[in-house]
């Protein structure tokens, strides 16, 4: 396995104006190359984790280190390599925004100020409309496709960031069994040759990628157990029998 | 109708052109970052500035310019992190600013003074000097300046703060670009549109323009567009019906609001 790509030490994250931390006492070190999901219940803190490893919410507490990066110091630089697809993000119907526009914009942290896009930005955001399918889409305003288009319009985005961190947040959420299935296997793909680091956030226990290496069971703001995913899918009946079990 | 000399009729028109470019160039902002109640403060915050001004005998756009900006920087953080309701900072900032322009004004000496006020109020394009207009211009070309150096940066900011930051890209200096660009943009629009309307002026173009146009890039060009025409349109109305020229502009760009909601296609089903 390849260096350590993040690091939390310690980590407890409060939201403004609450006083209980949504997740506390996290350790967790993600290798480069791996690919890791976190499921668990309503509530139990997988978006709050995920927003602490790109640094979106501040820590009270412990170290977030991504690329070797402490992230409350300088998250900017970092951040142009961690893609992140968040949950439900669902855009107005009247937003000014072409679905190509939202592709595009993957791009341009990395490009960085006064720099516009170029040639190859375009073909990259163009590559990335193709390999999830909403190439059709391209010219059409964003907040008038579907939830599920909306979804893949924004893993499209992803995609062109180029990144080398994935975070994905319920990505697959809106999407027909059969996109599911399609685009979690292309990411994987792209996973493996790109040699990204993923981590992917699910309730749905049956939505983990086969190719995943770890899975990181949370709860009330732990991560409670850490699983190979065989085990998780042979001895999980249910998903409510699994998250009873836990709280007992 | 009252014959005009030619040089202040083309002072009033260029003025209402450069206004009408300004305000709904930043209305776009405005209008989709959900700044709207922060831009309403910011208004009455420039009337009450400049009849503060007026009272102490200072140039009224500079006093106008102070409190319109400084309600910016107050405000911006306040709904950043949405700490408090749009409609609580409205509440309060409304009824605050414009107590204190009357209050103000009540105090300002003179008869002089008494026209100056009613024209913060309610605008007077024929106050418009060829300083303002210069320094209008200068405005104007600034913001058109900014928006095309950084399009790509205010582009990812409207779309989503939250995703621009998880990209890499540091929205804060934009963020607060743009309010003080809205600050300065209602400040130098007083004279012309007046306190209590120039919002209006700020909000309607842009809104109509988003009525019909998806791409940012088109809107940026349709909102300056109408709001110039709006301009024009208004103050020739002025001119014939003799209305003060705030009310008269304002009435032409809710008409074409009105307008462009009822032809709009993003409102049809289907
Ligand atoms: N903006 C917020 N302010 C205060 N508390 C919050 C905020 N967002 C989430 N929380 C709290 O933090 C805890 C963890 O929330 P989080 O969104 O991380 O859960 P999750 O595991 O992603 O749940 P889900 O499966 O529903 O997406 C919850 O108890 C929630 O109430
Ligand atoms: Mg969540």
């Amino acid at each position: 396995m390849g260096e350590v790509i993040v690091k939390l030490s310690e980590v407890d994250t409060i939201y403004e104006g609450e006083h209980l931390p949504a997740i506390k006492g996290i350790n967790l070190e993600i290798r480069q190359g791996e690919m890791v999901s976190i499921v668990g219940p309503n509530g139990s803190g997988k978006t709050t984790l995920l927003e602490t490893v790109n640094g979106l919410l501040k820590v009270s507490r412990g170290e977030v280190r991504v690329f070797n990066v402490d992230m409350s110091r300088d998250p900017m630089r970092a951040r142009k390599n961690i893609g992140y697809v968040p949950q439900d993000f669902i855009s107005d119907h009247s937003v000014p925004f072409l679905a190509q526009d939202v592709v595009l914009m993957g791009r341009y942290g990395k490009l960085g100020l006064l720099q516009n896009p170029r040639k190859v930005d375009f073909e990259i955001a163009k590559e990335a409309m193709r390999l999830v399918g909403v190439e059709e889409f391209a010219h059409r305003p964003i907040g008038k496709l579907s939830g599920g288009e909306q979804q893949k319009v924004m893993i499209a985005r992803t995609i062109a960031q180029e990144p080398k961190l994935l975070l994905l947040d319920e990505p697959f959420s809106n999407l027909d069994i059969d996109s599911r299935k399609e685009i979690s296997e292309k990411i994987c793909r792209l996973h493996e040759e790109n040699n990204w680091t993923t981590i992917v956030v699910t309730h749905d226990l049956f939505s983990i990628p086969k190719r995943c290496n770890r899975v990181l069971v949370m709860d009330r703001g732990k991560i409670v157990a850490e699983e190979d995913p065989e085990s998780v899918m042979c001895s999980v009946k249910s998903l409510t029998g699994f998250y009873r079990g836990l709280r007992q | 109708m009252i014959p005009l000399p030619l040089q202040i009729i083309l002072t009033a028109i260029t003025a209402s052109i450069l206004a009408g470019i300004t305000c709904s160039l930043i209305g776009v902002f405005v209008v989709h970052m959900k700044l709207s109640s922060i831009g309403f403060c910011m208004s009455h915050a420039a009337f009450a500035g400049a009849a503060l001004g007026l009272l102490l005998a200072v140039d009224p756009l500079l006093s106008a310019l102070l409190f319109s900006t400084l309600v910016a920087f107050i405000l911006g953080p306040i709904s950043e992190k949405a700490r408090l309701s749009p409609g609580v900072i409205i509440g309060i900032m409304f009824s605050l600013t414009i107590g204190l322009g009357f209050i103000f004004l009540n105090f300002a000496p003179g008869v002089a003074a008494t026209q100056q006020a009613l024209s913060i109020l309610w605008g007077s394009i024929f106050s418009v000097t060829f300083d303002d207009l210069i320094l209008l211009g200068l405005l104007t070309f600034f913001i058109v300046f900014l928006l095309t150096l950084f399009f790509k940066e205010f582009q990812a900011l409207m779309f989503s703060r939250k995703l621009a930051e998880a990209s890499g890209i540091n929205t804060s200096v934009f963020y607060f670009l743009i309010l003080f660009l809205a600050g300065v943009t209602v400040a130098f629009s007083l004279k012309l549109v007046g306190g209590l309307l120039v919002f209006a002026l700020i909000v309607n173009p842009a809104s109509s323009a988003l009525q019909f146009i998806y791409d940012l890039k088109k809107v940026l060009v349709a909102s300056p567009i109408i709001g110039a025409i709006t301009c024009l349109l208004g103050f020739l109305l002025s001119l014939l019906l003799d209305f003060p020229v705030g009310s008269s502009i304002i009435i032409v760009s809710s008409f074409i609001f009105g307008l462009s909601v009822v032809l709009s296609p993003k409102r049809r089903r289907g």
